[in-house]
């Protein structure tokens, strides 16, 4: 029982990050981002290269990483989806070419073999009968400190206020004298920069390959669908209803179904509630 | 004079109709013998098949090649297979007979793109020697179908089903027989051939008086593996038995390191044989086994030489493709040098009789064209990652280079 508690909340804070940043995208500018993955897997390559090349220690290549990583957000919302924003097809599109360029050259520079992340935490802790390696006690706890600056930031910032405004309604906000280009690009480097955060944490135990930001995306997607598509806290309801389902299930049954959870999920939503828990309309 | 002028004009009638037959002799005696290399340009096991062959290439050329030709090789991309499936490698296959019209072919890594190879390379009536894919499935052809299989040879691995022998005896010999274990458990990715191990395992296992608590699947795309490990540790199992070849190896060995679990973990773990892999995983393959089929270790007598030579020209130790790889192409020149000729079928009939010693043992093929392996031939090698990505052989008995050590934090002190 304290083992599904203890793996649940770490998986399902990695999902949050993930699906966090994949909804406010959505929630603000209207942007299925397909790349959302890519800046996944450019955060941990990114310390990666940082700390096995550049030789940086690895606190201060996360930090770098992070960083470069939300510019890369910032710059592709700003060249290749600005122009592109009144189609939403031309984004899809555009997006998902971003993704694929992304494994590309990260295919090109580092092949195609795993590459390792030392961990921050070395050691291995145990919480009764659990042992639970240091690295995921920080994935953990570094999740819940991401997502709760990322709330203090929407509620109680002037910036927040802007982005909020601009989601709830984008014309209105704009005749108010809000910059909604400037927001756009704030957000898309938010998102890109969480999820970079994510990957950041868990490359120390998870394989960091060029293909590494598919599956992320794909459980991003299941998680927002299941919370309600542009919603922030129905992101964080569904990374842990889907969290929790996935260890419970590997845990009781088996490993092998646990990776039908999301899918599972995805079919009933869409067939029972398709604007989803927390959504206020049908995203499809 | 007349008598003259005929006896001349017959002369040359006969001196030119000795250069016309004489001259595709002439041609090819010009031409070199093209080796294809169809393998994963992007991954280690491609990349020392290709390396190891050139480095066999290029000492055959230099003894003066083989009925005194020159050796080429010519490469083509077989393409990830668990991305890109079977298509880039029959695309490969194509080139290689169609355009570059090759002798031989000389590769494969994985079954699935191999399976779907083989009647590309039936049609063109190419020899093919296997140095990479384990499937039983790929010379049961030849019994099934000779006439139109004839072509396909396995040097290397020795098959998955003989892999899973080489298992069972691991069990009885080490891990009943030396360490006295009673209690062990198997997980295996979910792919095919790993579908056709686990049970024989597990029998083989129970068969040897061990208990089997645990024995299942995992999908290969799993990325957390604690429900697996805890399900382990809480079965009171002394081992854990470990089948990967596409799964996430590196996940696999970094969360069992950081997790401490205490159980120590061997197997088969296709990922693990690659030279660099104790870096790639920062150290955490400490004391995990692997199986693998070539090792700087006297296996032969011209293992030790070869290993050392190809660790100084290419700067990186090789992995069992290329053991393959050199082998392969020795085999096939010592076939066309007693063939006397590169014609397909009088090679077939040589290498049907090869008795070659190679660098990871005697390679004779049996009636499926399937290498043979046991005492004396070549020999499934368990292979233990040791102090500072040394690695050591710990079973069989006869080739055992090292010790078996846990993990340390399994360690006595």
């Amino acid at each position: 029982m304290v083992q599904i508690l203890v793996y649940g909340a770490v998986i399902s804070a990695i999902y949050a990050m993930l699906a966090v940043g994949f909804t406010l995208i959505f929630g603000v500018a209207r942007i299925l981002n397909l790349a959302h993955g890519s800046f996944y897997a450019l955060g941990a390559y990114g310390v990666y290269a940082l700390t096995a090349d550049a030789h940086l220690p690895l606190w201060l290549a996360a930090i770098v990483a992070v960083s470069l990583v939300a510019c890369f957000g910032i710059g592709m919302e700003r060249v290749l989806v600005r122009p592109l924003r009144r189609s939403t097809l031309a984004v899809l599109m555009i997006t998902l070419a971003v993704n694929l360029m992304v494994e590309q050259v990260l295919l090109l520079i580092f092949g195609s073999e795993a590459r390792n992340v030392p961990s921050m935490v070395g050691a291995t802790y145990h919480l009764g009968d659990v042992d639970i390696s240091g690295q995921r006690i920080v994935a953990l706890s570094g999740g819940i400190a991401i997502l709760a600056a990322l709330w203090f930031f929407m509620q109680h910032t002037r910036l927040g206020s802007a982005i909020l405004a601009i989601s709830q309604d984008a014309e209105a906000a704009q005749y108010m004298g809000i910059p909604s280009d400037r927001i756009y690009s704030l957000v898309m480097g938010l998102s890109a920069g969480i999820a970079a955060a994510a990957g950041v944490l868990v490359a120390p135990f998870q394989t960091v390959i060029p293909g590494m930001g598919l599956l992320p995306l794909i459980k991003a997607f299941a998680i927002v669908v299941v919370g309600g598509l542009g919603s922030i806290p129905g992101s964080i309801v569904g990374a842990l209803l889907l969290g929790y389902t996935e260890t419970i299930i590997a845990f009781k049954v088996s490993t092998e179904w646990s990776q039908i959870v999301s899918v599972a999920a995805v079919l009933l939503t869409l067939i029972l509630r398709p604007a989803g828990f927390f959504g206020k309309r049908a995203a499809f | 004079m007349r008598l003259r002028l005929f006896s001349s004009m017959a002369a040359m009638v006969i001196a030119l109709g000795c250069t016309w037959v004489a001259y595709p002799a002439v041609a090819q005696q010009d031409q070199p013998i093209k080796i294809g290399v169809n393998t994963a340009i992007q991954l280690q096991v491609g990349r020392d098949a290709i390396d190891a062959a050139k480095m066999a290439i290029d000492e055959i050329n230099t003894g003066g090649g083989v009925l005194g030709r020159k050796l080429e090789m010519v490469v083509a991309d077989e393409g990830e297979a668990a991305t890109e499936g079977p298509k880039v490698g029959i695309a490969a296959v194509n080139k290689l007979t169609g355009e570059d019209h090759v002798d031989v072919l000389i590769g494969g890594y994985d079954s699935g793109v191999t399976l779907g190879e083989l009647p590309h390379i039936s049609r063109a009536k190419t020899i093919f020697l296997g140095i990479g894919s384990a499937s039983p499935a790929i010379q049961q052809k030849v019994k099934d179908d000779y006439e139109h299989y004839k072509y396909i040879f396995r040097v290397n691995p020795t098959n998955s089903a003989k892999q899973a022998d080489g298992l069972i005896d691991f069990i009885k010999g080490k891990l009943k027989g030396e360490l006295g274990y009673t209690k062990i458990s198997i997980i295996g990715e979910n792919a095919k051939w790993v579908q056709d191990i686990v049970p024989a395992l597990k029998k083989g296992a129970e068969d040897a008086g061990l208990q089997v608590p645990v024995a299942e699947f995992f999908d290969v795309q799993t990325a957390d593996f604690s429900p697996i490990f805890t399900k382990v540790k809480d079965s009171g199992s002394q081992y854990l038995m470990i089948i990967l070849s596409h799964a996430a190896s590196d996940v696999f060995v970094k969360q069992w390191y950081d997790a401490k679990v205490p159980v120590p973990i061997g197997g088969i773990d296709v990922k693990g044989q690659d030279a660099d892999f104790f870096n790639r995983v920062g150290g955490k393959a400490i004391s995990e086994v692997s199986t693998n089929f070539v090792l700087r270790a006297p296996i032969t007598d011209k293992t030790v030489a070869w290993w050392d030579k190809f660790v100084k020209t290419y700067n990186r130790s090789p992995v069992y493709t290329a053991g393959g790889a050199y082998d392969a192409v020795y085999i096939y020149a010592n076939a066309v040098a007693a063939a006397g000729t590169t014609d397909t079928d009088k090679v077939i009939k040589a290498l049907e009789k090869t008795d070659y010693v190679g660098v990871r043992g005697r390679v004779q093929f049996d009636e499926l064209h399937e290498v043979k392996d046991g005492p004396g031939y070549v020999n499934e090698l368990f292979v233990q990652w040791q102090d500072k990505g040394e690695r050591k052989v710990i079973w069989p008995k006869e080739v055992a280079n090292g010790k078996m050590i846990s993990p340390p934090w399994l360690q006595q002190n």
